[in-house]
């Protein structure tokens, strides 16, 4: 909103800077965005709140003024020019609907000569941005941006019947408005009509062929009140919006109706204009002014401050409001109608604040009383999880919850989608199902911007309806890994990334969390190329996949290296808890350690050995490693060497040799009961 | 002299040859094996050539093999002792100040370092982080936040919708409704969270962004406590010496409002076409209030007992700021060369 500081001397005496009144503003609240010289104007573009109707107009503005300087505002004075005949000979008003329109006020203004606005009138016109046209339209929007009240004009001679009624609009009634579009209403639509047709959207626009002309002698002015609500969904629904619909969704002064077509009038009055007898005012149900209680006492208790009883009375007098003193310090307020935004003790008491200045509160610390322990450590576990990834490599990214459903489609992520009613574009018009197109982008873009390498992840939520058509939102980690992995040595090349690298951190990261039952499962997925996938399970929950994405759908994306890519269900994992930890204590005597090489099938994988080893109950066996894979030439077709290091220890004795070559037998023998070996 | 005595000679030759040129631990290993080898070792054949001996000769020369035998071992254990004190040759870098071994690391998003930042804060100051939902409904993310249906004050919320009854959240607000529904005060939290609004792209707003919210209810809340803290909360994440203001606004969920705005870290109010302030010398940074008591009484807290003070802060904008980013979206583009700048703090 643009204010003035010379319009607003119209309504109070200022004797500060224009400088010192952008501090004044700040201070209360209108926060001054910019300041502009024009013509030895100042104008300020202050900040306005929705529940601020009455500072929409110049008037609201010095009052709010007025009230922190403590000066009064000028009395204004219309006078006007009669002829000796009543309005209601001219025009008949009828309101059809007094709760879309509770107050309607006419006036007629004969003889009025159109042509273009004198200086001072454009010079206000142009101060708040807009542009002059003529004097009549001129006028109103000066009406409007003094008193935050808007008017319409009609040519009085062009409204058939010179009858006015407000009322729903017809089934398929149409209009055309001043700005020349043909407009169809609908029947909840509230319009000013006059004997045959409509000649105005009720609060938000007039019609053309009852408009201003510069052939207009006579003048219909409309000064009226409308519904908030049903103002803002007619302009919602015809995508309009305008000075007057802005105004009445905030809710106007009910009681500014009257001034404003009187100040039109009078205005009128100076380019011939001369009005009708009596303004016709159509206002049934009288709004009765509101009261609210305000205590001292409360005032302190919630600002922290103790302020003056008299410094209370003082500024809200000088907003307009009515304190009564009902016993000590507790006053009941009556409060005017152009505050629609004072309900309660704690609007009044933030007017209090206001005046009283913000800086002038004290700061204290937040009392504590207790400290509570946060209910889960998820959000701990988390940035543990990113830091394994960190420490593996992996650079962490964030993408939009949007996704593209075209393209999202080539991954059949098994999830139903939701979409938006309102997308930005119909590329994000989807909420996204997977982490890794979005991880699969971000690697195109990089490999565009001279990346070697792409090492990424992310963590966020995934989205999608379930069986029972509720909406779900699960935390997911992403990770992918395409391109070159950067050496460590300063004089070494990098080398291709592949399965591993990917796989090392999947295992790491449930290590981490201290989870001991991991394993993998072959498992063939819609991302994945056929047998280079695992599912990954924790005991026989599914938590996730990992493989070599396809090439088929990265290729859509332009993406022709080699990218692996693994998706965790963060949040299943999380819930997962591991065993209270424990330290083991450091043994006191040496363990021994043996090798063995055996011979499998070439089916046996390594999870499969790791599970039968497992099985292996040989007193005093520790541990064990699997330490080489070997398939070769020297080795017998269909057969695959495996190389394990078994470790040994006794609790309270050094281990003999023959001892260990005891364990080792009993290893050997019971191994082959689980699996087919043939020792090297 | 018989053979056997003879090819101890010999081998006292050969030892002496093998042990003068000794230097390694791993070499004495080599010629232990070389004489007591289980299967080939020369003094282990000795023993062997021994027992077929005849009688009258195997008493002399057993004692010759034994006392050789005794002889070396001996030996070995000095020249294992030496071989100790024998450091083997070391590689020693003709340039020290050639790069070291440096394993390629990942880096944290800006926004989450950031967050971060601003969660240790809070919790230092007795908050816990709390999170909800990001598909919410009208209720929680308007009504029950004093929005009524169908007012202006949503139109600075644009939101996204599913359905008439689902939206994106377009705050982070909610979660002081859904936390108040659950919990009875004293309460003191923060929310961080990703916010959703339909807003066009430009170089300050994307339709997805970061927020954090903070909550604190108790008896005897005070605007004053709300000061002290976020002053104490912008100093923490600005510097002691940064300027701030509070100054009244307006939220349909707090009342008394204000807006913070701090002194601009980049001209400090010094140049008028400043692309950060405007020229003003300030940056709004967030929004705050005492929660408002049609808040309360929407989730059955009594305002006459209770009351309490809220705050919300955009992320990104705070972190451009910060960090003196021009534009919001480098944070979603996820350009490596933009994220691995922010491995510090
Ligand atoms: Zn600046």
């Amino acid at each position: 909103m643009k204010i003035s500081y010379d319009w607003l001397k119209e309504f109070i005496d200022l004797t500060i800077t224009p400088r010192q009144l952008a501090e004044y503003l700040n201070q209360i609240g209108l926060m001054v965005e910019s300041v502009e010289e024009i013509e030895g104007d100042t104008i300020y573009d202050i900040e306005t709140y929705a529940n601020r109707p009455d500072t929409l107009g110049h008037l609201g503005v010095a009052r709010e003024i007025a009230a922190l300087l403590g000066i009064p505002l000028k009395i204004q004075n219309w006078p006007l020019t009669e002829i000796d005949q009543p309005t209601s000979d001219f025009i008949d008003i009828q309101v059809m609907d007094s709760h879309l329109c509770p107050r309607y006020c006419g006036l007629v203004v004969k003889g009025v000569k159109v042509g273009p606005s004198p200086d001072w009138l454009k010079k206000r016109i142009e101060a708040v941005g807009l542009r002059s046209i003529n004097n009549v339209v001129d006028i109103s929007n000066y009406v409007c941006f003094a008193l935050g009240q808007p008017i319409h004009t009609f040519d009085l001679n062009k409204i058939r019947g010179s009858r006015i009624i407000v009322r729903k609009a017809f089934k398929d009634e149409t209009i055309r408005t001043l700005e020349g579009s043909l407009i169809k209403l609908e029947s909840e639509m509230l319009v000013i009509a006059d004997e045959s047709r409509p000649v105005a959207i009720a609060g938000i626009i007039g019609g053309e062929d009852s408009g201003i002309t510069e052939e207009t002698r006579d003048i219909f002015i409309e000064s009226a009140n409308f519904d908030p609500v049903s103002i803002r969904l007619t302009a919602k629904k015809l995508g309009l919006s305008t000075e007057a619909s802005y105004r009445f969704e905030r809710n106007v002064d009910i009681n500014s109706a009257p001034q404003a077509a009187i100040m039109a009038a009078s205005l009128l009055n100076r380019f011939g204009g001369r009005a009708a007898r009596g303004l016709l005012d159509i206002y049934p149900n009288q709004k009765k002014s509101r009261t609210v209680t305000l205590r001292l006492q409360r005032i302190a208790e919630l600002l922290g401050v103790e302020i003056p009883a008299d410094f209370v009375v003082r500024t809200l007098n000088g907003l307009g409001l009515k304190l009564k003193e009902q016993k000590e310090n507790v006053w009941i307020a009556e409060i005017p109608s152009f505050r629609v935004d004072l309900e309660r003790e704690a609007d009044l008491i933030e007017e209090v604040a206001r005046f009283y200045g913000y800086d002038r509160i004290p700061s204290e610390v937040t009392p504590v009383k207790h400290f509570e322990l946060p209910s889960d450590f998820k959000k701990e576990k988390i940035w543990s999880l990113k830091e394994v990834l960190f420490h593996h490599g992996f650079n962490e990214v964030i993408n939009f919850s949007f996704a593209d459903p075209e393209k999202e489609s080539l991954w059949q992520t098994g999830h139903q989608a939701i979409h938006l009613q309102n997308p930005i574009s119909s590329r994000a018009s989807i909420l996204r199902t997977s982490l890794l197109p979005g991880l699969v982008e971000n690697t195109v873009w990089n490999f565009n911007r001279e990346a070697e390498g792409v090492h990424i992840f992310e963590t966020g939520k995934i989205y999608f309806w379930d069986e029972e058509e509720s909406p779900r939102e699960i935390l997911n980690l992403g990770i992918l890994t395409s391109g070159i992995w950067p050496s460590p040595a300063w004089n070494e090349p990098g080398k291709e990334t592949d399965f591993f690298i990917l796989k090392g951190v999947v295992e790491d990261l449930i290590i981490y969390l201290g989870l001991d039952s991991l394993s993998f499962e072959p498992g063939d997925h819609p991302f994945f190329e056929p047998g280079q996938a695992l599912k990954i399970l924790l005991k026989n929950d599914l938590i996730g996949y990992l493989g070599r994405l396809k090439s088929d759908i990265i290729g859509a994306y332009e993406l022709e290296k080699p990218a692996f890519g693994a998706e965790i269900y963060l949040e299943e994992l999380l819930e997962k808890q591991p065993k209270p930890f424990v330290f083991k204590p450091i043994p006191k005597f040496p363990r021994v350690s043996r090798d063995l090489s055996f011979l499998v099938e070439e089916g046996l994988s390594y999870q499969e050995l790791w599970k039968q080893l497992q099985k292996l109950n040989v007193p005093n066996l520790e541990s064990f490693v699997v330490y080489d894979r070997f398939k070769g030439e020297s080795l017998p077709p269909g057969k695959i060497s495996f190389s394990v290091r078994f470790f040994f220890r006794h609790q309270s004795r050094t281990l003999q040799t023959e001892e260990v070559d005891q364990l080792m037998q009993d290893i050997i023998s019971q191994l082959k009961t689980f699996v087919k070996i043939q020792l090297r | 002299m018989s053979i056997l005595e003879n090819k101890i000679r010999e081998y006292r030759h050969l030892f002496e040859e093998h042990s003068s040129k000794i230097k390694e631990k791993r070499e004495v290993e080599e010629l232990r094996q070389l004489f007591f080898g289980r299967k080939k070792g020369l003094l282990t054949l000795l023993f062997e050539e021994l027992k077929t001996l005849p009688p009258e000769e195997k008493k002399a020369a057993g004692r010759a093999l034994n006392e050789f035998k005794e002889e070396i071992q001996q030996q070995l254990v000095q020249l294992e002792l030496k071989a100790k004190t024998v450091r083997p040759q070391e590689k020693i870098a003709e340039d020290l100040t050639l790069p070291g071994w440096k394993p390629y690391w990942g880096a944290p998003h800006p926004l989450t370092l950031f967050q971060l930042a601003i969660e240790k804060i809070f919790v230092s100051m007795g908050f816990t982080v709390e999170d909800g939902p990001e598909i919410e409904t009208d209720y929680y993310n308007f009504e029950a936040l004093n929005f009524p249906p169908h007012h202006p004050a949503r139109d600075s919320w644009d939101t996204l919708y599913i359905n008439d009854k689902l939206l994106l959240r377009t705050h982070t607000s909610p979660v002081q409704i859904r936390v108040m529904e659950k919990k009875k005060p004293p309460i003191r939290i923060i929310i961080p969270g990703k916010v959703f609004r339909r807003e066009t792209a430009d170089p300050t707003h994307l339709p997805m962004f970061y927020q954090v919210e903070g909550l604190v209810v108790d008896r005897g809340i005070t605007f004053a406590h709300l000061k002290g803290t976020l002053e104490y909360f912008i100093k923490a994440l600005f510097g002691e010496k940064i300027k701030l203001r509070f100054r009244p606004s307006f939220f349909p969920f707090t009342e008394p409002s204000a807006e913070v705005d701090i002194e601009c870290i980049v001209c400090h109010g010094q140049d008028p076409a400043c692309r950060v302030c405007g020229g003003s010398g300030w940056k709004e940074i967030l929004g705050a209030g005492m929660v408002d008591p049609q808040v309360f009484k929407n989730v059955n807290i009594d305002p006459e007992k209770y009351s309490g003070w809220a705050f919300g802060l955009g992320i990104d904008r705070t972190a451009m700021f910060a960090y003196q980013i021009p534009e919001i979206r480098y944070f979603y583009e996820n350009d490596l060369r933009f994220l691995r700048q922010f491995n510090r703090k």
